[in-house]
């Protein structure tokens, strides 16, 4: 225990930073031999604005975040999460978080999900279910993942605002890990949340401090609770301010951009790390939309995006876009992070954290969604909208060929429905996808010649 | 039928909803004077167009269901039930009323998810209320503790005899497709009219004790919904016949321990999730409490996402207990709460070297021919094993399991 714990703090204090540093360092002098030889890889012309430096600390906060991971179990409490858990409730408890979610983000963007999940598949998992779920256990199971080691966790800990589909992955995780699985379940809200969908998420967030004191030993003050809840108030605040510099035209970034650096509110929220990160991007996104830098070169359409992004395909998707002008300039699925979590009062800690976490997107019905879009589409003037039907997230697919036609009749969006999934690139026909994201731009031009 | 049947109900002064699968407070209708008609699909093709409003990766019973209702089919019913049984069906509580689909008054109750706690008991309890609060709209007159009282009697009964039904099916004179569509009229029939007919089925009961009635393989199956019901013709063709139930839709919703009214635990789970609420005085019996027991002591059921272990040792106890010579796991596809379960149902059974048969539908009409193949080769293969007598016979250890082993298609017969 003592010895790992001086590995963890070693780790995050100093041979961490100081890796950090020297690969910050090489990657400076690679680009000034570059500059000066005129070598390296050829780059065509590419369609995209500047871009954004932060994404270089971005790099250097999730690699220390997953860096750290590896020496954390043994020496601090650690907890899987759910990305939609109120996390502000155990990290005074001290638990280093671990988010499967984001993990199986990482895991797709490297195009590791069907080596991962036929792992699994072999045990029966059907591929019909969630590919981060697949993903996860594929990697739990064969110990493959490319953040070198994820920590084995104490404790489980999941929220059904996102879906039902967490309960099932966290149960098997459960299973194989033998370590206590902590549920909040949030009753999905129609129209307003009754008054006692409200007390069992607060019954529950009370039931889950006792299982987080007891599980890392450490009692909690409830003025530490407090801190927490500021400093995660802060955070959502930053990530909204950041999200809301897409209403420039041209926006400084694109809807690509705020997938890639959603990271930390998912899984560093109530950190000042996290905090400092968004601080950053916020000054330089800022700075861009002042001095009228662009996400893009040219853009010319305005577009929202509905949904989780095709990880493994994002960079071909926002090339064959911003060539054409086209520009994702907000995204429901980060604008997710930045909404709910406003509602939260340090003042009022269990109380404000129910409100906040059962009035997630994905857990109100499709009139909130439908208005959620109508007012996205309004404030960041957006001509067309792409929904992505995502084989493996039911919860947010469902109701999308509704929401198309209402974005079309009530505001005049064009939308396009592209069926995919989030991170499994065999459930992708990227020629097919491809096709139908022409002809979904060509309308653009036909309607309002450029 | 379902049409006269609803109409019959209405013109005795009831209101009939259609629920959808699977689990909601049956008696508290009952008490309400409300037919419940669920609404498993229905199956075959999609009766309207508005399938197509949900992607053919969401499961045929919510597709199927907003079809059905879109069209005006069940229009003949006063409301709609939502259980939140997954997902699909949550989110098809606010497709069809808030976008179109259904027009009349709509309803939803929401089952916890996960393990027993007292949270979850005061949860329970509230939504009930809520519930009986809503329907007293629908009915126009509130719930009468008397009236849920004999309703939670009514269905204890009908409970114990579709119990005495499946618990005793070797000795029941009757074909599988006999049973099941008798079990399955409790879908729509009203209670005291189903309970006389289980009555008359009892009656074909051979003794305790007596040689079994049926002779043909006994076969365990599990799944969501008994659809398509041709199945069980393909078994009988095949020579096995349904031992012992664990679908969603009929095993899982018996509860084989009557509950009474005892609030002990009920009140100990609402002082420990909020102590510093002041007690409040409670009556000395309350039906309410028993209508709370019943959400947690029915069956283990995947849609409740129960604890797994617990699962898989109430269905290892029931197919011993009904001496069954193999397991059919039968599962719609794309539906997660079911798929979820499968891996660990298929390592528990392959250690107890039990033969296993997957077969995936979509609510068709029938099986396809691919399908009675493989339950035909499942059924011999398990037939010869028994007549090696290997251990299939009474479902325990040490026999072969020779060409059994479950792969990614299932079955494997």
């Amino acid at each position: 225990m003592i010895t790992r714990r001086v590995q963890y703090e070693l780790i995050a204090r100093a041979a961490g930073p100081l890796l950090m540093t020297i690969n910050r360092w090489q990657g400076d002098l690679k680009r000034a031999v570059r500059r000066v030889t005129g070598r390296g890889p050829a780059r065509k012309a590419a369609p995209f604005g500047p871009p954004l430096e932060s994404t270089r600390k971005l790099k250097d906060l999730m690699t220390m975040h997953y860096l750290t991971g590896r020496y954390a179990d043994g020496a601090v409490p650690v907890a899987w999460v759910t990305s939609g858990f109120p996390v502000e409730i155990l990290r005074p408890s001290g638990f280093f978080t671990v988010y499967p979610e984001n993990h199986g983000a990482v895991c797709a963007v490297r195009r590791m999900v069907p080596e991962l999940s036929e792992a699994v598949e072999k045990q029966g998992y059907s591929r019909d279910l969630c590919a981060y779920a697949r993903c996860d256990l594929g990697s739990v199971v064969t110990g493959k993942t490319p953040a070198g080691r994820l920590p084995r966790p104490d404790l489980l800990a999941c929220c059904t605002n996102i879906c039902q589909t967490v309960l099932y992955w966290y149960r098997a995780l459960a299973e194989h890990f033998k370590v206590p699985l902590v549920l909040v379940d949030t009753p999905f809200v129609y129209g307003e949340a009754k008054p006692h969908h409200l007390q069992y998420v607060r019954d529950q967030l009370h039931e889950l401090r006792t299982v987080a004191e007891r599980v890392s030993g450490n009692h909690v003050a409830p003025e530490e609770l407090e801190e927490i809840l500021k400093v995660s108030l802060a955070g959502t605040r930053l990530w909204d301010a950041c999200l809301k510099t897409g209403r420039t035209k041209p926006s400084p970034w694109t809807g690509f951009d705020s997938f890639i650096h959603l990271a930390p509110i998912v899984s560093m929220r109530g950190t000042e790390e996290c905090n400092a990160y968004y601080r950053i991007l916020l000054d330089e996104l800022q700075d861009r939309a002042r001095r009228g830098v662009p996400g893009i070169a040219n853009e010319r359409v305005r577009l929202l995006w509905d949904n989780l992004p095709i990880w493994f395909n994002l960079r071909e998707l926002a090339t064959l876009l911003a060539e054409h002008g086209f520009n994702f300039v907000c995204t429901t699925y980060t604008n997710a992070w930045a909404e709910a979590g406003g509602l939260i009062d340090p003042a009022d800690p269990e109380g404000s954290a129910t409100r906040a976490y059962i009035h997630v997107i994905l857990n109100r019905d499709l009139p909130n969604k439908l208005r959620t879009m109508k007012r996205m589409c309004t404030e960041y003037d957006v001509q067309g909208a792409i929904l992505h039907s995502d084989r493996s997230c039911k919860p947010y697919s469902i109701g999308q060929i509704d929401l198309k036609d209402r974005l079309a009749q009530e505001l005049g969006i064009k939308a396009l429905i592209l069926e995919a999934c989030h991170a499994d690139q065999r459930a992708y026909a990227s020629e097919q996808g491809e096709m139908r994201i022409r002809a979904f731009m060509e309308s653009f031009d036909q309607a309002t010649p450029s | 039928m379902r049409r006269a049947i609803i109409r019959e109900q209405q013109a005795r002064g009831r209101k009939a909803v259609a629920v959808l699968p699977v689990h909601y407070p049956k008696p508290l209708l009952t008490a309400m004077d409300i037919l419940a008609v669920e609404l498993w699909g229905p199956p075959g093709p999609p009766r309207g167009p508005d399938a197509g409003r949900l992607q053919a990766y969401v499961c045929a019973v919510a597709r199927n269901a907003l079809a059905f209702l879109a069209a005006g089919h069940a229009d003949v019913v006063d409301g709609v039930l939502f259980p939140h049984t997954c997902d699909s069906i949550q989110g098809l509580a606010t497709l069809a009323p808030d976008f179109g689909g259904w027009g009349k008054p709509c309803f939803r109750y929401i089952q916890p998810k996960g393990e027993e706690r007292p949270s979850s008991r005061a949860f329970v309890r509230a939504e009930l209320e809520s519930l009986a609060a809503e329907l007293a709209v629908l009915t126009g007159k509130s719930l009468e503790t008397a009236a849920l009282r004999r309703a939670l009697e009514l269905h204890t009964e009908i409970d114990r005899l579709r119990a005495a039904l499946l618990d005793g099916r070797a000795r029941l004179a009757m074909t599988d497709r006999e049973l099941y569509g008798l079990l399955r009229r409790g879908e729509f029939l009203w209670p005291e009219d189903h309970l006389q007919e289980l009555k008359a089925a009892t009656g074909r009961l051979a003794a305790e004790g007596s040689a079994p009635v049926q002779t043909d393989l006994p076969i365990m199956i599990t799944g969501y919904v008994p659809e398509p019901m041709t199945l069980f013709d393909h078994l009988r063709a095949a020579g096995a016949y349904v031992a012992a139930d664990d679908y969603a839709g009929i095993g899982r919703r018996v509860l084989r321990v009557p509950v009474g009214e005892d609030d002990v635990v009920s009140e100990r789970s609402e002082r420990s999730a909020r102590p510093e609420a002041p007690p409040r005085p409670r009556p000395v019996s309350d039906p309410f409490v028993a209508l709370v027991r019943q959400s947690f002591e029915a069956p283990p059921c995947s849609t409740r996402s129960a604890n797994q272990d617990r699962r898989l040792e109430y269905l290892v106890g029931l197919y011993r207990r009904s001496r069954c010579a193999g397991l059919v796991v039968h599962v719609p596809k794309f539906c997660e709460p079911e798929l979820f379960d499968v891996p660990a149902i298929r390592a528990r059974f392959a250690a107890e070297g039990v033969p296993l048969l997957y077969l995936e539908g979509e609510l068709e009409a029938d099986l396809s021919a691919q399908a009675q193949t493989r339950i035909d080769a499942f059924c011999e293969m398990v037939a010869a094993q028994r007549r090696r007598g290997g251990r299939a016979a009474g479902g325990t250890r040490g026999g072969a399991t020779g060409g059994t082993r479950s792969g990614a298609t299932g079955g494997e017969a």
